[in-house]
């Protein structure tokens, strides 16, 4: 055959496939940063927002760290219309310029707290911070009941936590574990030194979510919130306990932004609106999160909680404060734990 | 002859330049520009020796990356050279056995060495049942390392046997009929015919192995190789500048070992594969 | 033929790194069609993950073939005129061009993603297409196939076919597209492998230029095994192996270039005569 016929077989191949593809890769209506499919059941909700909007949103799995990083590079020319990240971050957004004002529906539901006074980020729900379990994964060591423990050496090799540098969960615990063991935000020797002790016991330090290695029991504790956890548990049926430790833990907001000049931004406006919605809210509440405006959260999911005496122990700090020492708080992580 | 092939040549030549210049050249010169405009300005450059953190990072990478392909050319030196010589039942199905991750993604490269070497892993399981202690190394840097092993090995068997092949037996017959033991003629004739092809190959995988993204990605080390490092200065709030300083010192570095490797082999025209 | 111990031992280690190598795939396919890996093959075997696998991915599939298929076209375009442009070319501007063309693969795809992103990201529609991914891909494959066809090229059976056919008058483009490009066949072939298994599989360049709308299969990949359970991730191997074993197989058996003597030279026949009737047409004229 000459390369004649073989160049022309191939630009037909090529033509065939890219007309088939043509018709499903225009398929995205509009883009979300850090829509995982498998965290806080964003699956769900992106097909009710594909059959109550229409939109055909493609999941995302970025984390916090690189949404904000993302939006960063990409400021002259956004690719994304709305954003999803942990609430420090969203208040760094702000700071960057990179998002937009807008109040959703049900604004006045979300208590003052939780949203920035020009909506520049709102929360759309909260998680508690605590210890995900494999109980199977624990080769017979008892189920660990606080922070300290996980320094015990029967728990060698089987403690995880997600990256403080770089994934918001990871820096929520890292502030938790801090106020636990007496430091606040301004010091954060106490969760420094916290982390260099783990760090002799073999943590396995991940950077981006890893529900899955918690139930295939390669990671049997991990530092997440309590709705993986209860997913696990009620959803995949798997062998698993959330753990809030005894020194205390906290409640951590995400949040939602418009990114500034989106490709799409009424969309990405209708698309906030939705998740505020009662139907967007409900679908937080089946996923074990606490919706933003508590009358969502129907009485059946709260049963599945753990009960509220142990929730008492898990409570807010100051968001902004948070977000202002996060940098820092990195820097020093990088440096000092090895 | 050659004068009058210019202006044709020139014109074959043109698309690849074009696009060359445009999307390779172009962005590189910008990265260099950016990395010098951060906020360090172009201490940024420097700050790869005077940050213990990067330097750390560059010194682990780098004997790590040599590390690996000390070892690659070994086992493949040895597999490669056999498979080449020796013809017998289900040699083509070994052949392509070893070929085979050359297509695998570090991320799963990354998964393989988990469920080897990881928590729930095979060896693991082994140990624990011959000794009752589970041995678990997937998240250390000998982890890394198998899985370094793992996508090098592909790369470089192809190019031993290719040069394998054009070994000539003249040479080790006479050394053999002059009393050579089998190890004298493998030292002495073997393996000084292949040493072209040796560094040429393991010049590739060491800069395949400094450049390694998706297997680090996977195994979450505590020591963090520099692409790594990269990628966390990317997203830690988009600190590019220094993310591309130290792409671009990581590129230099890289590009000197090749350079280095190549005239050591003394050849321009590099072959195929 | 007498087998000697060395011979056994040397199996012995061949077979060894063999099992290496295969076995974690091994293990990975059995993971992808075990209904629980935690428990193990012994929970059932089921092709459900597959199948979830391609309601949640099928898309980067596609995406990765046409991406793969795209850049193919690419290198050959590229690829072959610059491989002969460097095999006629021996001087210093034509050495420090074959510099220039492997740099690609010195940088690390993490810097040649920035670069790009810095450079381009501006234009939106560019940014978001899946063109931006090619010319990522396009960069790092194109030293590959010009190294393939350049080996050829630099033969000395091959100078010899091209000088017979200047010496009987054929012009420079006869000679590229009638003796040249026929004649590299086999580099051409082994580098298209390549090639395009090569961008299946690329990681590193395409995970920083993706965006949600624009995921390779290697980006499904790593995400399923971040977010999903492993058993999804592993049967996404498992049709990643599909795809992608057809292609090893070939490399293996095509990627060895051994060129028919007769084939070059009916080659040189079919163009003595061409030049001949030409040169006959134009005398008439």
């Amino acid at each position: 055959m000459k390369s004649g016929t073989l160049k022309v077989v191939l630009m037909a191949i090529g033509m065939l496939v890219l007309a088939t593809v043509a018709g499903r890769a225009s398929a995205a209506d509009a883009i979300c940063y850090n829509c995982p499919p498998q965290w806080a059941d964003w699956a769900s909700q992106l097909k009710e927002i594909k059959k109550n909007l229409g939109l055909d949103i493609p999941h995302d799995n970025k984390n916090s760290g690189q949404t904000l990083s993302q939006l960063l590079a990409e400021k002259d020319n956004p690719v994304a219309d709305v954003a999803y990240y942990g609430v420090s971050f969203g208040i760094a957004a702000k700071n960057e310029g990179v998002v937009e004002a807008y109040k959703p529906a049900n604004w006045d539901d979300i208590p003052d707290g939780l949203k920035d006074p020009d909506g520049n980020w709102f929360t759309i729900h909260s998680g508690a911070l605590g210890l995900f379990v494999n109980v199977e994964a624990l080769d017979g060591a008892p189920v660990p009941t606080s922070w300290q423990d996980l320094l015990k050496p029967e728990y060698k090799g089987m403690v995880g936590y997600l990256d403080p540098s770089s994934a918001f969960v990871g820096y929520a615990g890292a502030v938790a574990i801090n106020r636990a063991l007496g430091g606040t935000l301004d010091d954060f020797t106490p969760a420094i030194n916290y982390f260099k002790e783990l760090a002799k016991n073999d943590p396995i330090v991940p950077k981006q979510t890893s529900y899955a290695r918690v139930l295939s029991g390669e990671i049997p504790i991990l530092f997440d919130y309590d709705f993986n956890a209860y997913r696990g548990k009620y959803k995949d049926k798997a062998n698993v306990e959330f753990v809030i430790p005894q020194e205390g833990t906290v409640v951590v907001p995400y949040v939602m932004s418009l990114v500034k000049n989106s490709p799409h931004p009424d969309l990405g406006k209708k698309i906030l609106d939705f998740i505020m919605s009662d139907t967007g809210q409900a679908v937080w509440a089946n996923a074990f999160l606490r919706p933003v405006r508590a009358s969502a959260m129907s009485a059946e999911a709260q049963s599945k909680f753990l009960p509220a005496s142990e929730y008492a122990r898990a409570t807010p700090v100051d968001y902004g404060r948070m977000a202002e020492v996060q940098k820092g708080f990195g820097e020093r992580y990088l440096n000092e734990v090895r | 002859m050659e004068k009058r092939e210019l202006p044709f040549l020139a014109v074959l030549a043109m698309p690849v330049l074009a696009v060359t210049l445009a999307f390779f050249l172009l962005p590189l010169v910008r990265l260099t520009v950016i990395a010098g405009s951060g906020v360090d300005g172009l201490s940024a450059y420097t700050a790869v020796i005077t940050t213990p953190r990067y330097l750390e990072s560059l010194f682990a990478t780098t004997v790590l990356s040599a590390a690996v392909t000390v070892v690659t050319l070994a086992i493949s030196a040895v597999a490669g050279v056999f498979l080449e010589r020796n013809r017998f039942a289900g040699r083509n199905v070994l052949i392509s056995l070893l070929t085979f991750p050359l297509a695998f993604p570090g991320v799963v490269i990354g998964f393989m060495v988990i469920m080897l070497a990881g928590r729930q892993g095979l060896i693991g399981e082994i140990t624990k049942f011959l000794t009752g202690d589970k041995l678990v190394f997937a998240y250390s840097m000998a982890g890394l390392f198998v899985g370094y092993v793992y996508f090098s090995i592909p790369r470089v068997i192809l190019t031993i046997m290719a040069a394998a092949e054009k070994l000539e037996p003249a040479r080790e017959e006479a050394a053999r009929s002059l009393g050579a033991s089998p190890w004298r003629v493998t030292r002495d004739v073997i393996l000084p015919a292949l040493k072209p092809a040796f560094i040429a190959s393991g010049a590739i995988a060491f800069a395949t192995a400094m450049g390694a993204f998706g297997t680090a990605f996977t195994l979450a080390t505590n020591i963090d190789v520099l692409p790594m490092v990269i990628y966390t200065e990317f997203t830690l709030r988009a600190n590019i500048a220094m993310a591309a300083a130290l792409s671009i010192v990581l590129g230099i570095i890289t590009w000197l070992v090749l350079n280095v490797a190549r005239s050591l082999a003394g050849s321009t025209v590099a072959a195929a594969g | 033929m007498r087998r000697t111990y060395r011979f056994y031992a040397q199996l012995g280690f061949t077979l060894l790194v063999c099992s290496f190598l295969i076995l974690p795939v091994i293990m990975s396919v059995m993971a992808g069609v075990t209904e629980n890996f935690f428990k193990g093959i012994s929970s059932g075997v089921t092709l459900r993950w597959v199948v979830e696998v391609w309601d949640l991915y099928a898309d980067t599939i596609f995406l990765s073939l046409v991406i793969a298929i795209a850049c193919l076209a690419c290198t050959i375009v590229l690829g072959i005129p610059a491989a002969y442009v460097l095999s006629k070319r021996q001087g210093r501007v034509a050495r420090m061009i074959e510099e220039l063309l492997t740099l690609p693969l010195a940088i690390p795809g993490l810097a040649i993603a920035l670069a790009l992103i810095i450079t381009y990201g501006g234009f939106r529609d560019f940014r978001s297409s899946w063109v931006f991914i090619l010319v990522g891909h396009v960069l790092y494959t194109l030293p590959f196939m010009m190294r393939s066809v350049l080996a050829v090229l630099s033969t000395a059976d091959f100078r010899s076919l091209e000088e017979g056919a200047a010496s009987v008058g054929a012009g420079f483009w006869r000679r590229f597209f009638d003796i040249v490009i026929p004649n590299c066949r086999a580099g051409i072939v082994a580098g298209a492998l390549m090639v395009v298994t090569l961008s299946v599989g690329e990681f590193n360049i395409t995970w920083m230029m993706h965006t949600p709308a624009t995921k390779t299969l290697p980006v499904g990949l790593a995400d399923s095994y971040a977010s999903m359970r492993l058993e999804i991730g592993s049967a996404y191997t498992v049709v990643f192996l599909i795809m992608i074993i057809p292609l090893l197989v070939a490399l293996q058996l095509y990627g060895q270039p051994k060129k028919k003597q007769a084939e070059n030279f009916d080659d040189l026949e079919h163009l003595e005569s061409r030049t001949a009737k030409s040169a006959h047409m134009r005398s008439k004229s």
